[in-house]
């Protein structure tokens, strides 16, 4: 008969130290001397994580209030302008938001140093009214002053995504890292095979609700992430060869730990922010089994050329040859190299495992799966 | 005997691409070449990235033959600092770095520098999103 566990009979295991907790990367290996069967057997939980650069981050922040207090309609942390429009002393820090002077410094840089403990200067200004009077604000918070600092990323985690090439005759500074003229290298961003929503593509088990590894520390999955998109090209292994699930996340940022939380800036682009996320994976039967038993090699992304606005499509290549650090393309061999950290992913698939192992960290069963057969929208241009 | 050790840019003129310079250099003024880099197209100019270790009165005589086939030379004296301790190993420098001197370990996934490989290019400078990368403008 075939093996069926629950997500509760997961829990009691892991809860008696009896559950047997791999990596995504074990697994995989795993996966070329066992069957699904063999390894939804053996197999209880496994442990998928990324360290890569996402932008759609941010944390909210209330600050408390001052004495007489302000309704701070125009603030900024570090110098680096935060959204105030929520209520008087709610702030929300976008992670790609720049500082004016100084386009290497931005939110999340500000975020990483609240994480970190340090101070940092607040300056805000209002209108005044009857209830608020103050009119402006020059003060200094840290992690020890603030009421609340809450990381909230509405996109982060990528279920692939595509490599990205220049074949035009200059350089390129992009979101996607320096790109050398005339095919100089290539860059890749995910974690492949040890990367989350590659090691549940249909999101079996993955939905509102799961406890996940964020920051250091445990989060959730809050929602799907925006532009979650369903409807993807599949390769003969199921896994989508583009990018196209997201996840939205939450979590404590009082108890987050810098070293999972950096801040990034690409050359000409702009500030990003490196978000470590770990996800638990339980193997339900073998049909989970066979997901998180993938390989890189048999993870599919495209190539495509940021030399040309329209970033059109030159090729397709898989995870294993990306990572040995040399794809081939129109006869010409590239160097590649990645923006996402796959030794901080590992690191981060360790701790949950170990986690885990310990009894400190039970599975959440979704309390909502994600939707299913949603599409993209794009902007249209109306005069 | 004291020995030297000069790192230098020898720029060819497209005429004396093709005469075996390096082969001279060792055969004639008894010099260490060590070549750490190389574009040379036959029929164009051409750049060779050369550590010179020899006696100072062979690297002299060296440097004069070299001067005398009209190469270029220009000392290498910027050098690149690596805050290698805060590095988050996600490898975004080392596609760039076309001397091979950053380069990803295939098994522990984590970046590797070899300082006697760099030429001072500076594309990882404006490559690492965690700006760790330093011009040096030291004496070489």
């Amino acid at each position: 008969m075939s093996v069926r566990k629950t997500f509760q009979e997961i829990n009691e295991r892991i809860k008696r130290g009896e559950a047997v907790v791999m990596t995504a990367e074990e697994v995989s290996a795993m996966g070329r001397t066992h069957s699904p069967a063999q390894v939804a057997e053996k197999v209880d939980v496994v442990t998928t994580a990324t360290f890569g650069p996402m932008c759609s981050s941010g944390m909210f922040i209330n600050t408390g209030h001052a004495n007489p207090p302000i309704r701070m309609e125009k603030a900024t942390l570090n110098g680096v302008p935060v959204f105030t429009g929520i209520a008087a002393v709610d702030l929300y820090i976008g992670a790609t938001e720049n500082h004016p002077e100084n386009p290497a410094y931005g939110g999340a840089h500000v975020i990483e140093e609240l994480i970190a403990g340090k101070d940092v200067e607040l300056e805000a200004h209002a209108k005044g009214t009857d209830c608020y009077p103050l009119k402006s604000i020059k003060t200094t918070i840290n992690r020890s002053n603030i009421n609340e600092m809450v990381m909230f990323n509405p996109r982060n985690a990528y279920q692939n995504y595509p490599v990205a090439v220049n074949q035009s005759n200059q350089i390129k500074y992009t979101y996607m890292g320096s790109l050398l003229p005339r095919l100089g290298n290539a860059n890749y961003s995910t974690s492949g095979e040890l990367s989350p929503l590659l090691n549940d593509p249909e999101m079996r088990t993955i939905g509102m609700g799961t406890r996940i590894f964020l920051g250091g520390t445990t989060g959730y999955i809050s929602w799907y992430g925006t532009q979650f998109k369903t409807d993807a090209e599949l390769n003969e292994f199921g896994v989508p060869v583009s990018n196209a699930a997201t996840l939205a996340v939450i979590g404590d940022g009082f108890r987050m730990d810098p070293s999972f939380i950096k801040a990034a800036y690409y050359e000409k682009y702009g500030v990003s922010m490196f978000v470590g996320i770990g996800v638990p994976i339980p193997v339900l039967d073998e049909e989970m089994a066979s997901c998180v038993m993938i390989r890189n090699e048999q993870i599919t992304t495209r190539i495509l050329d940021y030399g040309d606005p329209d970033h059109p499509e030159l090729g397709r290549t898989n995870y294993s040859e990306l990572m040995s650090g040399e794809i081939e393309l129109n006869q010409k061999k590239i160097k590649t190299s990645s923006l996402s950290s796959l030794y901080k992913a590992r690191e981060i698939a360790e701790l949950l495992k170990e986690q885990i192992d310990r009894g400190e960290f039970l599975l959440s069963e979704p309390v909502e799966a994600f939707p299913k057969g949603k599409g993209l929208n794009s902007l249209e241009i109306r005069s | 005997m004291a020995r030297t050790k000069k790192r230098m840019v020898l720029r060819f003129p497209a005429d004396t691409v093709n005469e075996p310079i390096t082969y001279t250099l060792i055969k004639e003024y008894d010099v260490l070449i060590n070549i750490l880099n190389a574009d040379i197209t036959h029929g164009k100019e051409g750049n060779l990235l050369i550590e010179m270790i020899g006696s100072k009165e062979n690297v002299g005589r060296a440097m004069d033959y070299l001067q005398d086939k009209q190469v270029e030379i220009s000392p290498v004296v910027k050098t690149i600092l690596f805050n290698e301790s805060a590095c988050i190993h996600c490898g975004a420098c080392s596609s760039v770095c076309f001397p091979g001197a950053l380069n990803m370990d295939p098994e522990s996934r984590k970046l590797l520098f070899f300082p006697e490989k760099c030429v001072a290019c500076e594309l990882c400078i404006k490559a690492c999103p965690l700006q760790l990368f330093q011009l040096n403008f030291g004496v070489n």
